[in-house]
């Protein structure tokens, strides 16, 4: 890799008009066993070796390159990587020449984009955000030993056909899967700075879901995952039973819950749900390249030293945290994907916003990058999170914090208040021909009363809102933290992140009706050989 | 393939046969759960609206490995399983039903995602349970659908919509994937370093993709089929670039039904460097001109075109009631009876033929994928046009399947194809003089050259940027064929000149027609189908086994031109040096 990046530098630079003054290699190698099964059936496994190539070449100077965004029609962010496949083995002869033709087209990517740029910066107006386009880093050098896949596959098989026969049991569940993956991935990286790394980390993951038909035709699903750095550390099989019986269960509730109404009042957010709340909500808002970007809706970009959050309310971005409430966490890395070394950020400390989440692209007042450069193979890096930890001087026991959800609904006159359980994937607008809001998608959701009547889980609830009004809202929060583990997709990929909050408390939550299909369920009744056990078709 | 039956699975396929009638003894649990539900969903309605007439399902199903290579070193490499299946309800009778129509209705999702892949009885009963509810719901909304737009509609096809069969029983067993893995790696790995020798080419890959299973069929009329199929491909492709930039490819393709049938690294090796060579040469050779005149087709370019031009244009898709526009008929249609090849020329598509001359035939099948038997049939007799490809679909006249449903198709019906379409003529010439007639003809017309072809780009292996730049044209995109490959201009004096960049204007299954003369030659040509235009390797989601059998021919007046295209520049590095 070294030898080549130098030889195509010096060449480009020779021969290349306009000659490039930066280059870089990542070649993202992948091990992955992917396995899922369905009532007691394998119905995939997958996975392999793989290696990503990810070429950068900018052309220009750092001041104005090639990367620089391209206002108006035809505009957009660069995309110069394709993320070609090349060998996973260690052949010379073929890793070169993957190189050395991924670079040439990088490059000619790169040099006709440049005049583009050129142009476009003098046919339009001066942008209000005149920082450059790449920062300096420095070089680090970082040579690990490349990461090895430990996969039981045939344990596995036996382990997930044996769990997923444990839906059999619940006949209101129409479909239902468990899958899991070990995944063992090693990042080399060089630059033409003197960088030089190898390092890497492992993944695995157990994932559960559950789906199901309501007479009304509404569709119910339910999920639940676990994470670890490696197979190994995968919780054993009577926890995932136990998980496996939520879902389920879950399921089977939300079938017979009723339908939640457009309510607008207090409610409590478990530390999972919170998580999620933060990573859409806020999260998102910080990524740096978002300030600089005039389409963007830039909620905080002037707010740097201002107050965006409630006092007691800190949130960290951390990258070289491990764990978390002793669970292996998804978001933790050693260099980002510019090479850059992993750190802690403070993003917001006692409700005050420091800084942002910064890759190598620069924005106004904030001139170098945190290690928050990150991409799925084959696209391209732009500013995302990491472990994202919320941290409050304001913590009470669930207890409390239930008691004073209560007080809260009472001092409203409301009829109930809602806690959210679960939340899975939301999505949040940021840019500014969107309005923006954001709208996360709670799976399960209980109406609390207060008069004592036990909770009532109801469905098809969706949380909606605008992002500055719902942090002032925020209350107290649990003493708790919780993790939530999963992938972020942005405009640089899919990328594994976490967050880590306790419980929160908001006086005020906006709840709408989601969409709902109008199907009828299933005409037939299941062919029943399933649950009476006996086998005899009917 | 002997499925991986459980001892309890066993006894639980036992009683489901035993409450079965007695005459189906078939321990299969796929069978089984199929033949099951489906005669359990015969009992499907909503209130008042229609009942299914005929339900079918089809599993297609099998082992697979893949390994690709380049320069010596693996790419990816992967052993995967499938278990497709395709579930039709169809609602109505055989003269109307919810079938042939555009604007159909998709049914209740049930996000069944990937089908078990175990033989388990109740799971896949549980899933064809699911499934056929929801194709069910489809068909009932989208007759509904269609009753109502032909309100409107003077009905343009006075056809049945689906045709009667005789139920037919044909149980057999699946083929089973054998390959040693390891081997064939370190076989793909050294094959691919072969290209390392040949500073000319500038990228190259070497794939090896082995499936082996085979497909179910049960439908409500009591036909229940399993039969076998498999199929392995061994190709190497490569890229060279031109002084001037024209991008050039080749592809050398071996397919054989197993992997031990396909010849040895010896043959395969000469092949690859046979590739690696011209491909260097194309990118010396000068640019082609625009030529108007009588071609040679040599090698496989002869059962190329005939692939492309004779066997695409053999099958009749019927164009859905209520279609708008983008339908691609078959430029055969209505056309039977008329001449379609010169009169010394027969056509037969003979898929019971399992070996011809030593050698299997890689088009053999017994049943398609509709459960009708597949009897040799005579397409062309002295150049007239005598029949069809049919499934059960009714066309034109043509009221019963002939069993050439290969390949799933669109608007609930299949895609007919051919198994082994033989072409051969009564009056030939020593396939060594063929040449010298070429020549001959383009002196009688006193033309400087004649143009020879040995190579088409069929199935094509083109890049999306190639084809980009190929059917740039609304001409070109409104009639895809294929590109000549290896084009030769042929001098008086027998000289051959190596010639790039040319394209056919207007070939067409018309062009058969003004065959010259036919080689006494024949050459085997097999191939993957897909149903796509052009045959595009990696286009579509199924392919179906084919094969073309057909001596050399020279056509009378064909024209050729340049391409014109905007020519990507050479790269700016040279490229690195390949340790050996």
């Amino acid at each position: 890799m070294s030898q080549e990046l130098a030889r195509n530098f010096q060449s480009l630079k020779e021969k290349g008009d306009p000659p490039p003054y930066f280059l870089s290699y990542e070649i993202t190698q992948e091990d992955i066993f992917s396995l899922s099964a369905t009532l007691g059936s394998i119905d995939s496994t997958g996975g392999g070796k793989s290696r990503t190539l990810d070429v950068s070449v900018r052309v220009g100077t750092p001041k104005l390159d090639n990367y620089h965004r391209v206002r108006g029609a035809g505009g957009g962010a660069a995309q110069f990587t394709t993320g070609a496949q090349i060998s996973y083995e260690d052949n010379a002869n073929s890793v070169k020449h993957s190189l050395w033709l991924e670079t040439d087209r990088a490059y000619r990517a790169a040099a006709e984009r440049l005049i583009r740029i050129q142009t476009n910066t003098q046919v339009k107006v001066a942008e209000q955000d005149a920082s450059a386009d790449f920062s300096s880093a420095p070089p680090e050098v970082s040579l690990a030993a490349p990461v090895k896949l430990k996969f039981d596959r045939e344990e596995w098989t036996s382990r997930i056909r044996k769990l997923s026969a444990r839906f059999q049991s619940y006949p209101s569940v129409l479909t239902s899967r468990v899958n899991v993956t070990g995944q063992a991935e090693t990042r080399y990286f060089v630059n033409t700075e003197g960088t030089r790394l190898v390092y890497g980390r492992g993944y695995a993951r157990i994932f559960i879901s559950a789906s199901a038909k309501a007479a009304d035709g509404t569709d119910v699903a339910s999920f639940d995952s676990f994470e670890a750095e490696s197979a190994d550390d995968l919780p054993d099989d009577k926890t995932v039973q136990a998980a496996i019986d939520r879902v389920a269960k879950d399921v089977t509730g939300l079938l017979h819950a009723p339908e939640a109404e457009p309510f607008v009042g207090p409610a409590i957010l478990s530390g999972r749900a919170a998580g999620v709340f933060f990573h859409e909500i806020f999260g998102h808002r910080v990524e740096g390249h978002r300030q600089k970007n005039e389409d963007e809706g830039q909620t905080f970009t002037k707010s740097v030293g201002a107050k965006v959050l409630p006092d007691f309310l800190s949130v960290i971005f951390d990258p070289t945290r491990h764990t978390a409430a002793g669970e292996d966490l998804y978001g933790w890395y050693d260099f980002d994907d510019e090479g850059v070394k992993a750190r802690p950020t403070t993003a917001v400390e006692n409700g005050v916003l420091k800084t942002f989440l910064m890759s190598r692209s620069p924005i106004a007042g904030f001139g170098q990058s945190n290690g928050h450069g990150r991409r799925q193979p084959g696209y391209e890096v732009v500013s995302r999170q990491s472990n994202l930890i919320v941290e409050s001087s304001k913590a009470v026991s669930d207890e409390k914090l239930r008691a004073m959800l209560i007080e809260e609904i009472k001092r409203q006159n409301k009829p109930y208040g809602l806690y959210f359980r679960e939340i899975t994937n939301g999505f949040t607008t940021t840019s500014r021909a969107g309005l923006q809001a954001f709208s996360v998608v709670p799976v399960i959701v209980y109406r609390v009363y207060a008069d004592g009547r036990p909770d009532e889980l109801v469905r098809g609830a969706d949380i909606v809102g605008t992002p500055l009004a719902s942090f002032a809202k925020i209350l107290a929060t649990g003493d708790k933290p919780e993790v939530f583990n999963g992938y972020c997709g942005a405009e640089s990929g899919s990328i594994p992140v976490s967050a880590v909050s306790p419980a929160i408390l908001v006086s005020e939550i906006e709840i709408e009706k989601k969409a709902k299909s109008n199907d009828r369920p299933p005409l037939l009744p299941e062919p029943t050989v399933l649950e009476s056990g006996g086998g005899k078709p009917r | 393939m002997k499925p991986v039956v459980t001892r309890a699975l066993l006894s639980l396929a036992a009683a489901a046969l035993a409450a079965l009638a007695a005459d189906a003894p078939a321990p299969d649990p796929v069978l089984a759960a199929m033949r099951d539900e489906v005669a359990r969903a015969h009992t499907l309605t909503v209130s008042n609206l229609d009942a299914p007439y005929f339900i079918q399902y089809v599993i297609d199903q099998g082992d697979g490995f893949s390994v690709t290579a380049s320069l010596g070193g693996l790419l990816a490499r992967r052993r995967n399983q499938v278990r497709q299946p395709e579930i039709r309800v169809r609602v109505g009778d055989y003269k109307f039903d919810n079938s042939n129509f555009a604007g159909g209705a998709g049914g209740t999702r049930y996000d069944l995602g990937r089908w078990p892949l175990d033989d388990s009885y109740p799971v896949l009963r549980r899933y064809l349970w699911l499934a056929t509810d929801s194709a069910y719901k489809g068909a009932v909304e989208t007759i509904s659908r269609k009753r109502a737009a032909l309100r409107n509609l003077t009905e343009s096809n006075p056809a049945d919509d689906f045709s009667r069969a005789q139920p037919l029983q044909y149980v057999h067993e699946l083929s089973r994937l054998s390959i040693d893995e390891d081997a064939w790696a370190e076989r793909i790995r050294a094959l691919s370093a072969i290209f390392a020798e040949y500073p000319g080419v500038m990228d190259s890959r070497v794939e090896l993709e082995a499936v082996a299973g085979g497909y179910y069929v049960v439908n409500s009329e009591g036909t229940a089929v399993r039969a076998a199929e498999s199929a392995t491909t061994l190709r190497a492709r490569a890229v060279s670039q031109a002084a001037d930039g024209m991008v050039l490819h080749d592809t050398v393709t071996f397919h054989a039904l197993d992997p031990a049938h396909l010849p040895g690294d010896a043959a395969t090796g000469a092949a690859f460097r046979e590739m690696a060579h011209n491909i260097e040469m194309l990118a010396k050779a000068p640019k082609g001109e625009d030529y108007s005149g009588p071609v040679l087709f040599e090698g496989t370019a002869s059962p190329q075109i005939f692939a492309e031009l004779l066997a695409r244009n053999l099958a009749l898709p019927r164009k859905p009631e209520g279609g708008r526009g983008g339908f691609n008929g078959s430029d055969l249609e209505g056309r039977l009876g008329a001449r379609v090849l010169p009169e010394t020329f027969e056509a037969v598509d003979d898929p019971s033929q399992r070996e011809w001359r030593g050698r299997p035939l890689f088009g053999a099948y017994d049943v398609d994928r509709e459960g009708i038997r597949a009897m040799p049939l005579t397409v062309v007799e002295k150049g007239v046009l005598k029949g069809y490809l049919l499934t059960r679909q009714p066309v034109h006249g043509f009221s019963a399947s002939n069993g050439r449903a290969r390949l799933p198709g669109s608007f609930g019906a299949d895609t007919a194809g051919i198994g082994n379409l033989f072409i051969s003529s009564s009056e030939t010439m020593p396939a060594g003089g063929l040449k010298k007639k070429l020549i001959e003809l383009v002196q009688a017309r006193s033309l400087p050259y004649g143009i020879l072809v040995r190579k088409m780009d069929y199935p094509s292996t083109a890049s999306i940027d190639e084809l980009r730049r190929t059917f740039a044209t609304a001409e070109a995109a409104a009639h895809p064929v294929s590109s000549p490959v290896l084009v030769y201009k042929v001098f008086p004096d027998g000289r051959e000149e190596l010639v790039r960049g040319l394209r056919f204007r207007g070939l067409s299954v018309r062009s058969l027609k003004d065959i010259v003369v036919a080689g006494d030659d024949s050459i085997v040509f097999d191939y993957l189908d897909n149903g796509v235009p052009l045959a595009l390797v990696g286009a579509g989601s199924y392919t179906t086994e084919s094969c073309v059998v057909a001596p050399s021919i020279i056509i009378d007046d064909l024209e050729l031109h340049p391409v014109e295209e905007e020519l990507p520049k050479l790269p700016v590095a040279p490229p690195p040096e390949m340790a050996r």
